[in-house]
């Protein structure tokens, strides 16, 4: 660029015979036009965006359409804010109004239709870089790693992250009131809608599983257009919430609409309230009158385990005590029965003994009767008896008689009075031979009156 | 992240499972007993998570935990 050399300030003289203004310094005239253009009533722009460029203080683009095109910037402070990501081709709508950069000594000038605030006319671009996206992310596997999270029902530590003055902020508690659940809420206040929103709600993120202990988390926002969730759809922040070790459950715009943190997270609910009952599945006030059930009934159960099955066994305990004493009553019956059945068999042998008593007492009346008889017939027995008997004596004695005669016929003395002797050897035995008595050699020789002793001798013939 | 959560999860669903044994009728005494003091041990665990969760809320704001964390004071 040619550099401005020393600049003169006088004013030079005007063109001859001109009936124009001036002439003025371009400088001044420049900042005239600048605030003349700044006057421009501000209003609503749309076209396609093409030639997108970006510096650290603006983004730059034309917007066209088929009759005209108009040089366009806006401030990356609003830009950052909105949240989107511009590419040639775009459909927009602007809001702003005319401004121009007079320049310097060193720089150029330009007219520029300053952007304040923008929205994507043709939501089906961003739509199709959100669907791209969630083809890359799902193909990377990242939809899967938070449902395979164990999710607690009951909670006792939630984190939220949501905008801090919106409506999702009381449909959580109401959802959280809903369930009964009064545990420890740990909000994570965050810009839900501009540019700076994915990477504080990203680091909320981490936060709150790095230092709150949370069990699970809820990220909520209200309804908005696709511009307005396009920081659910942030690539670094799903991929955040994909690889979190904590389940997340979302819960960004209508059920309509489908950011990309639907996807990754582990549930992906309607409402802030269906979310805040989603992250507490246990109705805790029923949780707690169920409790008190079982537990009543686990000591119904104990209870009666115990004390039927003792009462059962004092049953059984009882049983033969109550066999014995069913026993003894029958026994004591029988032996009733016993005595009874006796006494009146005494009772009946009595009258029977009775009557064979009577029957006796007339046989023995009769026999005294006989006896009478026969008594008076004992002085001619006796008579008869003192016959028999005196002539039984006299016929044994005549037997007497006979029978000792006969012995006496056979007494040896007698024969030895006769002249005969009896001979017997020492020991006493009968020498009824000569030859016994050569052999007994000394004899006893016994005759009627005495015996005498004798030696045998033999002569020789 | 705490685990007693999972606990409660486990503890009610194994209570329920005691529950229907024990209407079933055919445990016996000593199963029986088992079963109750298991199920009164699950029923106090399940209580203690539910009173944890009954004391009334308790709200933080995770910008002013980590600002304490990150303080003159933290660790």
């Amino acid at each position: 660029m040619h550099r401005v050399s020393e600049m003169r300030q006088d004013r030079p003289a005007g063109l001859d015979g001109s009936a124009l203004k001036g002439p003025f310094p371009v400088g001044e005239y420049a900042a005239a036009l600048r605030g003349k253009l700044r006057g421009f009533r501000r209003v609503q722009v749309f076209g396609e965006v093409s030639n997108f460029g970006k510096s650290a203080k603006a983004v730059y683009f034309e917007l066209r359409d088929v009759n005209g095109a108009l040089p366009c910037s806006m401030w990356r402070s609003d830009y950052d804010r909105l949240g989107i990501d511009l590419e040639n081709g775009s459909e927009v709508v602007l809001g702003g109004g005319c401004d121009f950069y007079p320049g310097s000594a060193t720089s150029s000038p330009s007219f520029t239709f300053r952007a304040t605030d923008m929205r994507v006319a043709g939501e089906g671009e961003l739509l199709a870089q959100i669907e791209r996206l969630r083809r890359k992310l799902g193909a990377e596997g990242l939809f899967e790693p938070q449902k395979a999270l164990p999710r607690p029902s009951l909670p006792r530590t939630l984190g939220v992250v949501t905008g801090e003055g919106g409506k999702a902020r009381h449909d959580v508690l109401a959802g959280l009131r809903r369930r009964g659940w009064e545990g420890r809420l740990v909000w994570a206040f965050v810009p839900v809608q501009d540019r700076r929103a994915a990477p504080l709600i990203a680091r909320a993120l981490g936060d709150l599983v790095a230092t709150a202990d949370v069990d699970a988390i809820v990220v909520a926002r209200g309804g908005g257009s696709v511009v307005d969730l396009m920081a659910f759809s942030d690539e670094t922040l799903c991929r955040t919430v994909a690889l979190l070790p904590v389940p997340v459950i979302a819960s960004v715009g209508h059920h309509t609409d489908r950011t990309l943190i639907d996807d990754v997270a582990a549930v992906s609910c309607s409402t802030p309230t269906h979310a805040a009952e989603t992250a507490v599945r246990v109705h805790c006030g029923e949780a707690r009158t169920a409790l008190l059930a079982h537990a009543h009934r686990l000591r119904g159960c104990g209870h009666r385990a115990v004390i039927e099955r003792a009462r059962r066994l004092s049953d059984l305990t009882r049983a033969p005590a109550e066999h014995v004493a069913r026993q003894r009553a029958l026994l004591h019956q029988k032996l009733r029965e016993l005595r009874a059945a006796g006494r009146r068999g005494v009772d009946e042998r009595r009258g029977a003994s009775g009557s064979q008593l009577t029957t006796l007492s007339r046989r023995a009346d009769a026999l005294g009767l006989r006896y009478g008889r026969a008594a008076a017939a004992v002085p001619a027995g006796a008579a008869d008896l003192q016959r028999v008997c005196t002539s039984a004596l006299a016929r044994r004695a005549r037997e007497l008689e006979r029978l000792t005669l006969a012995l006496s016929a056979h007494d040896p003395d007698r024969t030895l009075k006769r002249g005969y002797a009896l001979v017997a050897d020492a020991d006493g035995e009968m020498v009824t031979s000569a030859a016994k008595a050569r052999e007994a050699g000394k004899v006893s020789m016994r005759f009627h009156d005495d015996s005498v002793h004798a030696r045998v001798e033999e002569e020789t013939r | 992240m705490s685990t007693p959560e999972r606990s409660y999860e486990t503890a009610s669903a194994r209570i329920e499972e005691i529950i229907k044994r024990l209407d079933s009728g055919e445990a016996g005494l000593r199963e029986t007993l088992e079963l109750v003091r298991e199920g009164r041990e699950l029923v106090e665990l399940c209580a203690g998570e539910l009173e944890a969760v009954g004391k009334g809320l308790e709200e933080l704001r995770l910008d002013e935990l980590v600002a304490h964390l990150e303080g003159p004071h933290a660790p």
